[in-house]
C-alpha cells in the first residue's frame, strides 16, 4: 500500500488565457489540502509519469476545449487508472501537451501504464475554457468555476466523487 | 500508409508521418528500383510569424519567436537576441553569455532525451512507439524521462519556465539564478551525465543501415568549445563565414510540395546537412574529454556521415550537454547583472545559434525607434528538407527489394533521423492577398 500523498498536478500554459486554469486550481488547492496531498504546477505531461511513481492516486485538473457548444466554465470529470480503460485520444490527446506535440496527457497516461507508475486511481478534472487568447486573464466563465473546481479537485485527491451526488 | 502500385510503378506514401514534432507527410514514387519522385510533404498551415512581426517592436521577438516551438524556445530567444543586439551594436558581457550556453544545455537536454527515447529508439529496438517500448524497456524508458526531467529542471531555474521560458530578455536576463539554486540542481546533472553516458552505450549496440551521405555539412563553429549558443559558421568543404554575412550564402525558395521554404548553400543545387552530425562532424575536436571518450567508445570517428547513426551523435551531445551544464554551475558567481541595456538604433541585425535541430538564423531591420522593418527567421528543418528527400532518394533505390510495410518503415526512420520540427519550419511565408 502506497504511503506517499495523493498528487494533484495542474497542467497548462500559465499566460494563454483560461489555458491558466488548471495551474490557478493547483494554486488554491494546495493553499487548502493536508499533509495527504501533493501539489504541482506542471506544463510537460512527460514528467507525470515520474510523479506519479508510486502513489496510490492521483488529480490532474486542466482546460479542456470540448466543441460542440459546451458553455464555458463546465466542468468535465473523467477517470482512469492503473486497473480502469484508458482515456481516449479524443478525451485529452491535444491538451496539456506542453514542449511536444507527440505526448499528451492520453498518451502520458499510457505511457505511465506502461512502466508500472499510473496510480490505481486517475481523475481528470477539465474546466471548459472560453478563450486561449496570448496574455489575456481568466475569462469571467472560468474564473467563476474556480471555486467548484477546487472543491472537486479536493474531493478526489481524498478519494470521494469528485463531484458531490446531487441530493 | 497506402500502398498503391500501377502498373510497374510503386508509390509509397504516409499520409501522416508519427513521432515528428509537427504535421508533415511523405511521398515516394520508383520504377524498376529507379525513384522517380520525392515529396517531404509538410502541410501543416504556414504560421506568419515573420510578417506579423514587423511593425513591432525590437523587444518582442525573444517572447514572441519563443511560441514558434515548444521544444526549442531557448533556441529562438538566442538567435533573436543575437540578432537583434547586432542590430543595436551592443555586445552582452560573459556572464550573459554564460548563462545563455548555461539555459541552451537544459534545452539540448531536453529535445535530445525526447528524441532518443520516446521517438528514434523504438526504431531501432522494433517498436511502433514509446509507450510499447516502456513495458518490455522500462528502465530505458525511465531513464530517457528522468534525463528530460533534468532537462526541464535546468531550465526552470535558469529560464523561470520548462516551456517557453520567461526570463530572457534583450540584453540578458531579467533575473540571474543564484549559485545556491544552481548548485540544488547539481545531483540530477550528475545523475544525468551518468545516465547520458549510458545511453551513448546503449545507443551504439544498434543496428544501423549502411547510408553514406555525401552532403555538405554546416554548422557554427564558436571560438572555444562545442557549438552551442554561438560560433561563426563553418561547412565540411572549408568554408568558413560571419553570421552577418548568412543571406550572402543562404538563400531560401519555395517548393510546391511543402509549406516549409527550402535553402541552398551558396548557390549549389545539392543539399547540405545542418543538426548533430554536422555539428559534431565540424567539432568533434572541441567535445570535453568526456564526451570524446563516450563517442570513441561508441565507435565514432571524427566524422560521422551514416545519418542513422544520428542518434549516436545525439547522445553524445547530451553527455557534452551535461558535462558542460556541470562546468558552468561550478564556475558560477553571483552578483553580476542580469542584462545590459540595448537601446535602438536603425540597422540591420544577424543572430544565429545550434537549436537541437540544427543552426538557426534570425535577420532583423528596424528604424531608428527600434520598430522592425523586416524579419528573416531560417530554421534547421528547412535547411535539411533538400537532405531528407535525397537520403529518401538514396534508400529507396538501395533498398527498392524489401517489402513495402519495410521500406516505408526504413524512409519513416530516415526522416526521424533528422528529429524534423515541422512546426518550426512552417513559420514561414509572406502572406500576399492581391485584390483584382
Amino acid at each position: 500500500m502506497s504511503t506517499l500523498p495523493a498528487l494533484v498536478a495542474g497542467l497548462g500554459h500559465p499566460d494563454r488565457g483560461d489555458d491558466a486554469v488548471g495551474r490557478v486550481v493547483a494554486r488554491w488547492v494546495a493553499l487548502r489540502a493536508g499533509p495527504m496531498v501533493e501539489v504541482v504546477q506542471c506544463a510537460d505531461p512527460t514528467d507525470l509519469a515520474l510523479l506519479w511513481a508510486g502513489r496510490a492516486r492521483a488529480v490532474v485538473v486542466d482546460a479542456v476545449a470540448s466543441g460542440g457548444g459546451v458553455a464555458p466554465g463546465t466542468l468535465r470529470v473523467l477517470r482512469t487508472g492503473a486497473g480502469l480503460p484508458p482515456l481516449t485520444d479524443q478525451a485529452w490527446a491535444r491538451t496539456g501537451r506542453g514542449g511536444t506535440h507527440a505526448f499528451g496527457l492520453a498518451a502520458a497516461v499510457e505511457l505511465a501504464r506502461s512502466l508500472q507508475r499510473l496510480p490505481e486511481e486517475v481523475t481528470v478534472v477539465g474546466i471548459e475554457a472560453g478563450g486561449f487568447e496570448q496574455g489575456a486573464p481568466l475569462t469571467s466563465w472560468v474564473g467563476s468555476a474556480v471555486p467548484r473546481a477546487v472543491e472537486a479537485v479536493l474531493r478526489a485527491a481524498m478519494g470521494k466523487d469528485a463531484v458531490e451526488p446531487a441530493r | 500508409m497506402t500502398d498503391e502500385p500501377t502498373d510497374d510503378r510503386r508509390v509509397l506514401t504516409v499520409g501522416t508521418l508519427a513521432r515528428v514534432e509537427g504535421e508533415g507527410g511523405m511521398h515516394v514514387e520508383y520504377r524498376d528500383g529507379r525513384v522517380t519522385d520525392v515529396q517531404l510533404r509538410i502541410y501543416e498551415p504556414p504560421r506568419f510569424f515573420e510578417a506579423f512581426l514587423r511593425g513591432r517592436s525590437y523587444t518582442e521577438p525573444p517572447d514572441v519567436t519563443a511560441r514558434i516551438c515548444g521544444i526549442c524556445p531557448v533556441a529562438y530567444q538566442t538567435s533573436s537576441c543575437w540578432a537583434l543586439e547586432d542590430a543595436c551594436g551592443v555586445s552582452v558581457p560573459d556572464a550573459v553569455r554564460r548563462a545563455r550556453r548555461l539555459l541552451y544545455c537544459g534545452e539540448w537536454i531536453e529535445s535530445h532525451s525526447l528524441h532518443i527515447y520516446l521517438l528514434h529508439a523504438p526504431d531501432f529496438l522494433g517498436y511502433d512507439g514509446a509507450i510499447e517500448m516502456a513495458a518490455d524497456h522500462r528502465g530505458l524508458v525511465e531513464r530517457g524521462l528522468r534525463m528530460k526531467k533534468a532537462g526541464n529542471d535546468l531550465l526552470d531555474v535558469v529560464g523561470g519556465r520548462s516551456v517557453h521560458p520567461v526570463n530572457v530578455r534583450l540584453g540578458g536576463f531579467y533575473r540571474m539564478p543564484l549559485r545556491r539554486e544552481l548548485l540544488a540542481l547539481r545531483p540530477r546533472l550528475e545523475q544525468g551525465l551518468e545516465d547520458a553516458l549510458a545511453t551513448v552505450a546503449l545507443v551504439a549496440g544498434f543496428d544501423f543501415p549502411e547510408l553514406e551521405q555525401p552532403y555538405e555539412y554546416l554548422s557554427l563553429r564558436p571560438e572555444t568549445g562545442y557549438p552551442i549558443e554561438d560560433g561563426r559558421v563553418v561547412t565540411s568543404s572549408g568554408t568558413s563565414f560571419d553570421v552577418r554575412d548568412f543571406t550572402r550564402h543562404i538563400e531560401e525558395f519555395h517548393v510546391e510540395h511543402s509549406n516549409a521554404l527550402h535553402a541552398r548553400l551558396d548557390g549549389s543545387p545539392e543539399p547540405y546537412v545542418v543538426g548533430p552530425l554536422a555539428r559534431y562532424s565540424l567539432n568533434a575536436d572541441r567535445l570535453s574529454d568526456t564526451a570524446r571518450r563516450a563517442a570513441a567508445d561508441a565507435g565514432l570517428g571524427a566524422v560521422c556521415r551514416n545519418p542513422f547513426r544520428s542518434i549516436v551523435v545525439r547522445a553524445v551531445e547530451v553527455v557534452e550537454a551535461f558535462h558542460e551544464a556541470l562546468r558552468l554551475v561550478d564556475e558560477w558567481q553571483d552578483g553580476h547583472d542580469p542584462s545590459v541595456p540595448v537601446p535602438p538604433r536603425a540597422g540591420e541585425g544577424f543572430g544565429a545559434s545550434e537549436a537541437p535541430r540544427g543552426t538557426l538564423f534570425h535577420r532583423y531591420v528596424l528604424d531608428d525607434e527600434g520598430v522592425i522593418q523586416d524579419a528573416q527567421i531560417v530554421p534547421p528543418t528547412s535547411q535539411n528538407q533538400p537532405s531528407v528527400e535525397a537520403d529518401l532518394r538514396t534508400l529507396v533505390q538501395a533498398w527498392h527489394g524489401l517489402d513495402h510495410a519495410a521500406l516505408t518503415h526504413r524512409c519513416e526512420q530516415a526522416i526521424r533521423n533528422y528529429d524534423p520540427c515541422i512546426s518550426c519550419a512552417t513559420h514561414f511565408l509572406d502572406l500576399t492577398v492581391e485584390n483584382r
